[in-house]
């Protein structure tokens, strides 16, 4: 009895769909963990990077040599990279055209595509999250209902139904139910954690790249009326 | 900066999503066993047939005496009468004990109080006597005076101071003897007191001395009646002890037959038993058949159908026949879906070998009002 009813002897011996439930809610879960681990590491890395660069950005650095600190090979991450798309179309923008307006709009546009691809790399695999919430419960309900398919209809065969007969069924069946939550409760804490934290951190994105517009537009304001006169 | 490693590999994540993963596991498999002991008890209330008669208590007890438990019974119920013969005669004693020292505080009593009526008998002797002395005392002072008064006057008539003085002589010397007589008369009653008082002690010592021996004489007495008692258990425990070392003796010695007699009585008591659950399938298979009979609309009362039924040892149906049509097809067609729809009959199982074979064939009588 004790040991018929542990754990590991009820996954070794259930039935075979709810076998595969069971193996499909571990991956889940394993892959959804390291997600979470993956992200984590990701998104506080991105912010340190942020807070760094806002630090260089605004300790009155001039804009060239920031530019040419940086590596020309496309490795950078964050607000960075969204200064030197948008940097990089402004220095070549700026000998073929006298227009600030297209200069400037083609700053933003660079620069929207920089952010855009960080939206992308900030957000990367957390939809895996939320399908792991939101679908593994489901799944593992599935194992649950076919497992308690089986015990009733093992009990139609049996000539006593007895709770003895009834409960190594159910308590199988029910483990692929604990592991659907299991995998999913950690994947919907997780995936609201870090969506919040990568909004949060594209919205410093975009500030900066409002503000680096500003600052170039400011420039070019400068040149346009310097030239003029 | 270190832009060096801004990609953060999968390796790490993983490696450590499966060590987590693993640890859940490590963690349900320390704390199971412990968690799994407790339901190990919630068995499911299973109810047995008891058996309810028994032949005799003697085939009860042959039983246990097969089952080799009785030798041990049997000592503990002889000895625990015999510690209950005991147990009474003990508490016996405080009281004894009890009742002797209010006898002591008692005769210690009486004897108190016995001197003390001693002590106001040889007082109020003492002031009779004193009394008495006193009175003589004063009938002397006055012969005395009579005397003197008399001397007095022969003195005076004599007057002469020689006689005078001899009279005084005289007087004095009677007075001296009559002191001395007084003394003597004294002495003689203090010795008569005396004597009297040490006849009373003695006679007081001699009723302490009687009391006492009495006293002994019932504690002694007690004593023995206390050890015959106990003599008497001992011996009567050793009589039970020699009369089932005796019985058992025998019992070995006719063992065999007593196993056969057992036997015999289980096997009756099995019989009846078995006899009993037919008697109580019957009642099943007749409650089960009338619960599913709808009797037809149209059937008379009188009406009957005799139906033979075989069943399996497990208890299912093998086939029904009308043996004795009622006359209506349509009752005798009701009957045979009544029978088909109790069965099966699983309480077929439970009964006994015997009566299962009885109950492989056997026939229903249905009429309208009871089926039998």
């Amino acid at each position: 009895m004790n040991d018929s009813m542990s754990i590991p002897y009820l996954i070794m011996n259930a039935s075979g769909v709810v076998q595969v439930v069971m193996f499909i809610l571990i991956l889940a879960s394993i892959l959804s963990w390291i997600v979470i681990f993956q992200r984590s590491f990701v998104i506080r890395r991105a912010k340190r990077a942020h807070q760094a660069f806002e630090e260089r950005f605004w300790s009155g650095i001039d804009l060239n040599e920031l530019y040419k600190e940086t590596p020309s090979e496309q490795e950078t991450v964050g607000a960075e990279h969204i200064f030197r798309a948008g940097f990089r179309e402004f220095n070549r923008l700026l000998p073929k055209t006298r227009n600030p307006q297209s200069i400037l709009e083609g700053v933003q546009r660079s620069m929207r595509v920089a952010w855009s691809r960080e939206e992308e790399r900030l957000n990367l695999h957390l939809v895996f999250l939320a399908t792991v919430a939101s679908a593994s419960p489901y799944i593992g309900l599935f194992g649950t209902v076919w497992g308690i398919m089986g015990s009733f209809q093992s009990l139609s065969m049996a000539q006593q139904a007895t709770l003895a007969t009834v409960a190594p069924w159910i308590a199988e069946a029910l483990i692929a139910t604990a592991m659907g939550l299991f995998a999913a409760i950690p994947a919907v804490i997780f995936y609201n954690r870090l969506s919040s934290a990568s909004g949060k951190l594209l919205g410093k994105y975009e500030d900066f790249a409002e503000e680096f517009h500003s600052i170039l537009h400011r420039n070019l304001q400068g040149r346009g009326t310097s030239e003029e006169a | 900066m270190a832009r060096h490693d801004q990609r953060v590999g999968y390796g790490l994540p993983a490696m450590l999503a499966i060590g987590l993963h693993v640890l859940v596991v490590i963690i349900s498999m320390l704390s199971l066993p412990s968690r799994d002991s407790d339901p190990t008890d919630a068995s499911v209330v299973q109810a047995t047939l008891i058996r309810a008669e028994t032949t005799t208590d003697q085939a009860l007890r042959n039983e246990d005496d097969s089952g080799g438990a009785e030798s041990s019974e049997d000592d503990s119920e002889s000895e625990e009468p015999s510690e209950s013969t005991e147990e009474p005669s003990e508490p016996e004693e405080p009281p004894e004990q009890s009742e002797e020292e209010p006898e002591e505080q008692e005769s210690v009593d009486q004897e108190a109080a016995e001197q003390e009526r001693e002590e106001a008998r040889q007082a109020a002797l003492a002031e009779a006597e004193r009394r008495q002395q006193e009175a003589e005392r004063l009938e002397q002072q006055r012969e005395e005076e009579q005397r003197r008064r008399e001397e007095e006057q022969r003195r005076q008539e004599e007057a002469e101071r020689q006689r005078q003085e001899e009279e005084e002589q005289r007087r004095q010397e009677e007075a001296e003897r009559q002191r001395q007589e007084e003394e003597e008369q004294r002495r003689q009653e203090e010795e008569q007191r005396r004597q009297e008082e040490a006849e009373r002690q003695r006679q007081e010592e001699e009723e302490q001395r009687r009391q006492e021996e009495a006293e002994r004489q019932r504690q002694e007495e007690e004593e023995q009646r206390r050890q015959e008692e106990a003599e008497r258990q001992r011996q009567e425990e050793e009589e039970q002890r020699r009369q089932e070392e005796a019985e058992r003796a025998a019992e070995a010695a006719s063992g065999s037959l007593d196993r056969a007699i057992a036997g015999e009585e289980e096997a009756i008591a099995n019989a009846r038993q078995a006899e009993e659950a037919a008697n109580s399938f019957q009642n099943l298979v007749k409650r089960y058949v009338e619960q599913a009979w709808n009797v037809p609309p149209d059937a008379d009362s009188d009406t009957v159908a005799l139906v033979r039924l075989r069943l399996l040892p497990t208890g299912e149906l093998v086939e029904t026949n009308v043996i004795q049509s009622s006359g209506s097809d349509s009752f005798d067609r009701s009957v045979i879906r009544a029978v088909e729809r109790a069965a099966p009959f699983r309480e077929m199982r439970d009964l006994p070998p015997g009566a299962q074979r009885r109950f492989r064939e056997f026939n229903l009588r249905f009429s309208p009002g009871d089926v039998s």
